[in-house]
């Protein structure tokens, strides 16, 4: 048990490491572009070349990639905020600390600043959608999967293939249309800024919502298809046949072995939040990371996109990580590699 | 040098005005222009034509409370170098300018007291308000404006008001070296080492190496607020000012927050604090949370909107006629653009009225190709546009492409109406031969090859004189100058027109300066837009600006 | 969008069933496949069904945006016919959906049939490179390459091949593990048939049926996916005819003139619901 948690966790950070070189090269593949991204709209050549040797970006990939890593693990320092560089970047923690991720060039703040003030937005209304979506889904999924074939099921299935099928900006638009312009019982925009005449719980409602919709409606569909599969599966029937009452059957046995499956998804809703986010927060101008993605990317702002799809990574194989383990500790038959 | 009084050209142009040669707009641009005050310019327009000045509504205005305004909450620690209008909305509210030009576009004294010209308009006497302190409690005097206009003028500090005065203050210096490209590297230096002098506290004069009429409005250009001198040109919370509010707050992209200081030595201010609230780029947004009255008042507003919130009953609409724009300009160091042939051709295919009416329907009126506004006084009408497709193909086929052009033009995402604009221009172009691509970049991309990009639509802000604009960005060789447009008729024509004090004299040069930018030019230019907001009913004292700008001190707010 | 968990190995009854018969024996499967195909048409012969060609602006409508004798189903804000951009939106979906599922199917079959039929060390190399990439969610994918190139179609392409090949290839990987020791591939092999000729006509026959329930969910995301990056303004260039892009452009009318904005959302979520009703349809009759 023990060895098999270290090697998952060794494979987890070799994972790791792997994604963040392709980050690295994907974003930092063309070095000039490095140096004129990081002077903006109005530097001349002359400035972006000396930048370029400041930086030492002829340098080879990985050992660029080496340096990067060492910024980020406080082994190296970061070059950028350096004063003969004249860059006004400044970081009040200095040049070298573990988990340096350099400068937003877009707000001119140490990228770590940044990422405080924003994601512990993300993270509540990412919180407040999951504790939505596992109840929903697994009450509706359940019902639905138990009544395979009879009308509820058939509705609930209609209506989550339906709102599965709908973009989640089809969704914000609408539901903004009807509650905030039509109704006005809900905020148009979620800045969640001191002062605003909203609270800030109304404030979190349609993004929220938005959320929820788009992922429980799938995880309804997994949960009713696990739980209609595990009904037919013999032990099922042996269990009925030696005249167990059908709700313990459902409770004791379908259950246990039907939700085995649905648990990874769950798990793997947490990484599709990540890029749901993206979308909400842009349309209900929500303060977090997602937002601030996209932001950054319009901007070309690579040291944040760095670091959020680095936090991203983290969270995608952290997941698959824990995913792994929940699950041999669910199903004792399961024996991975 | 005696004193400077009356400007000598004064009675003159009262003389014009009163025998109906000068209209009234020009009269009163000019004549504040040249050291009237407003007051008086009004009084006199009043006795002849019997109207009063601008009808202020003399509405109590409560004091104490919040605003909450929507904008883009820019990086804001360098005033000098700001690039967009949205910029001083938040620091010129603590640090402010010499001069204001106000939505009536008439140009009046701020922290200075009054100005006044020389006959030939090459010395400006600017005689400071006395009686203002900064927040620190010091004099504010001639040695902080010096030091300002010195700063504003040197090539380190980057300020795009070196390009504006440039004609009248600078000298370049070849230094002798080159860059890696090999481009001569240009500095620039005052033309004169008196050019910016002390009288005395209170009094500072230029003195200028060309005439110049606009240097009263040139003093109102965004970056040109006055810094305290002992912060090194750093804007930030707790910046000192002579402003009404200082800033407490600032999260760039997300929110500024101001306060007000006590003892503001103008108007005001009523409200004890102001939000700006930045809710992305995402127009959307903006209009939902003025829908939610989560802000009480946006920046600005785009057309698409209108019928929206319209229909919103606790919100006003205010809008003004301005010279804004985006000119379609072609960069003439690109193949086909090198042709003057070739960029004719490229108006010739549009009709600007349609251009304008499906890019912002009634919101703008049709422009024509010169950068030059109905509205701004030196405007000279020509004869009327006529689109022709057929000889736009000939002329294409004259300077070697009789196949017609493929081009890519590079337009802004945001906000929309770019895209409808130059999906018009396409269309139209179609007709001639031209094959344009629309390459969508988002803003932030547009701004990395505005200078270069071979065809690209450029958002151009309203100026209240139109020889501003064309300073900025056709004069050759100045850095705003996004077309690498080059025309020595045209620079004379300019120089010669900023110099002119006479509005009908002035006009005549337009008329020839006009005429060359629809011939020659590198622009294709459709429209000018009305700009217009909303702001919640219970703000008092708000009125659109061409430039967007808001002088926070006059406003206010009644309490719900 | 949302990742996959829901196609295991499970059914193999699909076997060598001719497509269109599995696809008509559930009724759930014949009506996706219906709209499917339906809008296929409409993208193949787009320039004999629109009446308008979908950028030419018509000056005259722009004032009045709503359907009319000349435009069916009304104008954009433009003026731009927007039957016509809806039938000629359906061609850029039918380009871009099948070209990124397209290369990120052969890209995930190829790796999963190799690492399955072979094992060992490959084996281990493409699980690892997998788990890599699906650490890497697509929008977030594409994001970063918006980030070093700027957007284009071929980053959408890209984006999705990167994001979607490592499910595909555990799938593939998963269906050839379970078929490796059947009968007509032990048979094939002791004829001494190339391992080339297994995989792809003994194996993958067998294996199609989980692959082509995955690969219409896969189409359905990927939609919703060029949708969404058109709403946010990262999608294709226009005037290309996008449905997220009009769904964007006609947003802020929605109060007055909702038809701009209203008919490409349904255009895209038709499309999305045919891809999802015939995965699930297919995945009943596997059952």
């Amino acid at each position: 048990m023990i060895s098999f948690i270290l090697r998952r966790l060794a494979q987890f950070l070799v994972t790791l490491l792997v994604a963040s070189f392709l980050l690295f090269a994907v974003t930092e593949f063309s070095p000039g572009n490095v140096a004129s991204k990081i002077l903006g709209p109005y530097a001349v050549q002359s400035q972006v070349d000396l930048l370029y040797d400041k930086l030492d970006l002829g340098a080879p990939l990985l050992e660029r990639y080496g340096q990067w890593l060492g910024t980020l693990l406080g082994l190296s320092e970061n070059r950028l905020g350096d004063p003969a560089i004249g860059l006004g970047l400044d970081d009040p923690r200095g040049v070298r600390y573990f988990g340096n991720l350099g400068y937003s060039l877009m707000l001119k703040e140490p990228v770590v600043d940044v990422l405080a003030q924003r994601i512990g937005h993300t993270v509540a209304l990412a919180g407040w959608a999951i504790g939505f979506i596992v109840p929903i889904s697994l009450v509706l999924g359940v019902m639905s999967g138990i009544n395979a074939g009879r009308p509820l099921d058939r509705g609930i299935s209609g209506v989550t293939v339906a709102l599965t099928s709908l973009p989640e900006f089809v969704t914000a638009v609408v539901l903004l249309l009807l509650f905030s312009a039509v109704l006005g019982w809900l905020p148009g925009t979620s800045t969640l800024t001191q002062g605003d005449r909203w609270s800030g719980a109304s404030q979190m409602v349609l993004p929220v919502s938005v959320l929820v919709i788009a992922s429980a409606s799938y995880v309804t569909r997994i949960v009713r298809a696990s739980v209609a599969d595990t009904l037919k599966r013999p032990f099922v029937r042996t269990a009925r046949l030696k005249g167990l009452a059908p709700q313990r059957v459902i409770l004791q046995h379908v259950l246990r072995n039907a939700l085995i499956a649905p648990l990874t998804v769950i798990l793997l809703q947490v990484n599709w939040i990540l890029t749901g986010v993206v979308v909400v927060e842009a349309i209900f101008a929500y303060p977090g990371i997602g937002s601030l993605l996209l932001k950054a990317a319009l901007f070309g702002d690579i040291y944040v996109v760095q670091a959020l799809t680095l936090l991203a990574l983290a969270v995608a194989v952290g997941t698959q990580f824990v995913g792994d383990v929940a699950y041999m500790l669910l199903d004792p038959k399961i024996r991975l590699r | 040098m005696p004193r400077l009084k009356q400007h000598p050209y004064i009675p003159t142009l009262i003389q014009q005005f009163a025998d109906k040669q000068v209209g009234r707009r020009d009269f009163l641009r000019t004549a504040t222009l040249l050291g009237m005050s407003a007051a008086s310019a009004y009084g006199l327009v009043g006795r002849f034509d019997g109207l009063a000045g601008p009808v202020r509504a003399q509405e109590a205005k409560p004091k104490g409370g919040t605003l909450r305004l929507s904008t883009t909450v820019y990086d804001v620690k360098s005033p000098a170098t700001a690039s967009t209008t949205a910029h001083p909305l938040i620091y010129a509210q603590v640090v402010e300018h010499l001069t204001r030009t106000g939505a009536d576009n008439v140009t009046r004294p701020h922290l200075l007291q009054s100005w006044s010209a020389s006959a030939d308009l090459k010395t400006w006497d600017l005689k400071i308000r006395p009686g203002i302190k900064w927040h620190s409690g010091r004099p504010f005097g001639a040695d902080d404006v010096i030091w300002n206009l010195t700063r504003l003028l040197s090539d380190d500090a980057g300020s795009s008001m070196l390009g504006l005065m440039k004609g009248y203050m600078l000298n370049e210096v070849d230094t002798g070296q080159v860059d890696e490209s090999g481009e001569k590297i240009i500095r620039h230096e005052l033309w004169d080492t008196n050019a910016i002098e002390k009288v005395d506290d209170l009094t500072v004069r230029l003195k200028l190496k060309a005439p110049q009429l606009a240097v009263p409005e040139h003093l109102f250009h965004y970056p040109a607020v006055m810094l305290d001198p002992a912060e090194g040109g750093v804007f930030g919370p707790g910046a000192n000012g002579t402003g009404a509010y200082t800033m407490t707050e600032i999260e760039v992209s997300r929110r500024a927050v101001l306060e007000a200081v006590p003892d503001y030595w103008g108007e005001g201010p009523y409200l004890d604090r102001i939000e700006f609230i930045d809710v992305g780029g995402n127009e959307q947004a903006i209009v939902n949370a003025l829908a939610s009255k989560q802000v009480d008042g946006a920046f600005q507003i785009l057309p698409d909107f209108f019928p929206v919130l319209q229909r919103a009953e606790h919100l006003a609409y205010y809008e003004v006629t301005t010279a804004d724009t985006s000119v379609t300009r072609m960069n003439v160091t690109h193949k086909p653009f090198d042709d003057p042939r070739v960029r004719l051709a490229f108006r010739l295919a549009i009709d600007p009225a349609k251009a304008s009416a499906v890019t912002h329907g009634p919101f703008s009126t049709p422009a024509e190709h010169h950068h030059v506004s109905p509205i701004h006084p030196e405007y000279a009408k020509l004869a009327p546009w006529r689109r022709d497709p057929a000889r736009a193909k000939a002329l294409l086929a004259e300077a070697g492409y009789p196949d017609g052009v493929d081009v890519e033009l590079t337009i802004q995402q945001n906000p929309p109406h770019h895209l409808r604009h130059a999906t018009a221009l396409a269309a139209m172009w179609k007709e001639a031969g031209i094959r344009a691509a629309i390459k969508v970049v988002p803003n932030a991309q547009y701004w990395n090859v505005w200078l270069t990009a071979p065809l690209g639509a450029t958002v151009w802000a309203h100026r209240p004189l139109g020889v501003i604009n064309l300073a900025l960005a056709y004069r050759t060789g100045v850095p705003w100058n996004e077309s690498s447009y080059t025309n020595p008729t045209f620079d004379r024509l300019l120089d010669e027109a900023e110099s002119m004090p006479d509005p009908n004299v002035r006009r005549e040069k337009m008329a020839e300066i006009e005429q060359l930018m629809q011939d020659d030019g590198p622009i294709v230019q459709t429209y000018w837009t009305k700009l217009f907001t909303f702001y919640d009913k219970r703000v008092v004292g708000f009125g659109m600006h061409p430039t967007y700008s808001v002088f926070c001190h006059e406003l206010a707010i009644r309490q719900a | 969008m949302a990742e996959l968990g829901l196609s295991g190995p499970q059914g193999l009854a699909l076997g060598r069933l001719p497509l269109l018969g599995a696809v008509l024996r559930s009724r759930a499967a014949t009506l996706g496949f219906a709209i499917v195909a339906a809008w296929a048409v409409v993208a193949a012969l787009a320039p004999w069904l629109a009446p308008y060609d979908p950028t030419i602006i018509d000056f005259a409508a722009a004032a009045d945006p709503t359907p009319s004798a000349q435009h069916l189903l009304g104008t954009d804000s433009v003026g731009r016919d927007l039957l016509s951009r809806i039938i000629w939106g359906a061609r850029t979906t039918y380009a871009v959906v099948p070209l990124s599922i397209g290369s990120a199917f052969l890209l995930g079959i190829s790796a999963g049939m190799l690492a399955g039929y072979y094992g060992g060390w490959l084996d281990h190399l493409v699980s690892r490179l997998g788990d890599v990439m699906l650490a890497f969610p697509a929008l977030v994918l594409y994001i970063i390459l918006i980030t070093a190139v700027g957007p284009s179609m071929l980053n959408i392409v890209i984006a999705v091949t990167l994001a979607y090949a490592p499910g595909v290839s555990r799938l593939a990987r998963s269906q050839v593990l379970a078929l490796r020791h059947q009968d007509y591939v032990k048979a094939a092999e002791a004829r001494g048939e190339p391992p080339l000729y297994i995989m792809v006509m003994e194996i993958l026959p067998n294996a199609r049926g989980p692959l082509i329930v995955d690969l219409c969910l896969r189409a359905g995301y990927t939609v919703i996916l060029i949708g969404t990056l058109g709403f946010l303004g990262l999608g294709l260039p226009p005037p290309t005819p996008d449905w997220g892009g009009m769904v964007v452009e006609g947003a802020p009318l929605l109060p007055v003139y909702w038809h701009m904005a209203v008919l490409p959302c349904l255009a895209i979520t038709s499309v999305v619901i045919g891809c999802n009703l015939m995965a699930d349809g297919l995945r009943e009759t596997q059952a």
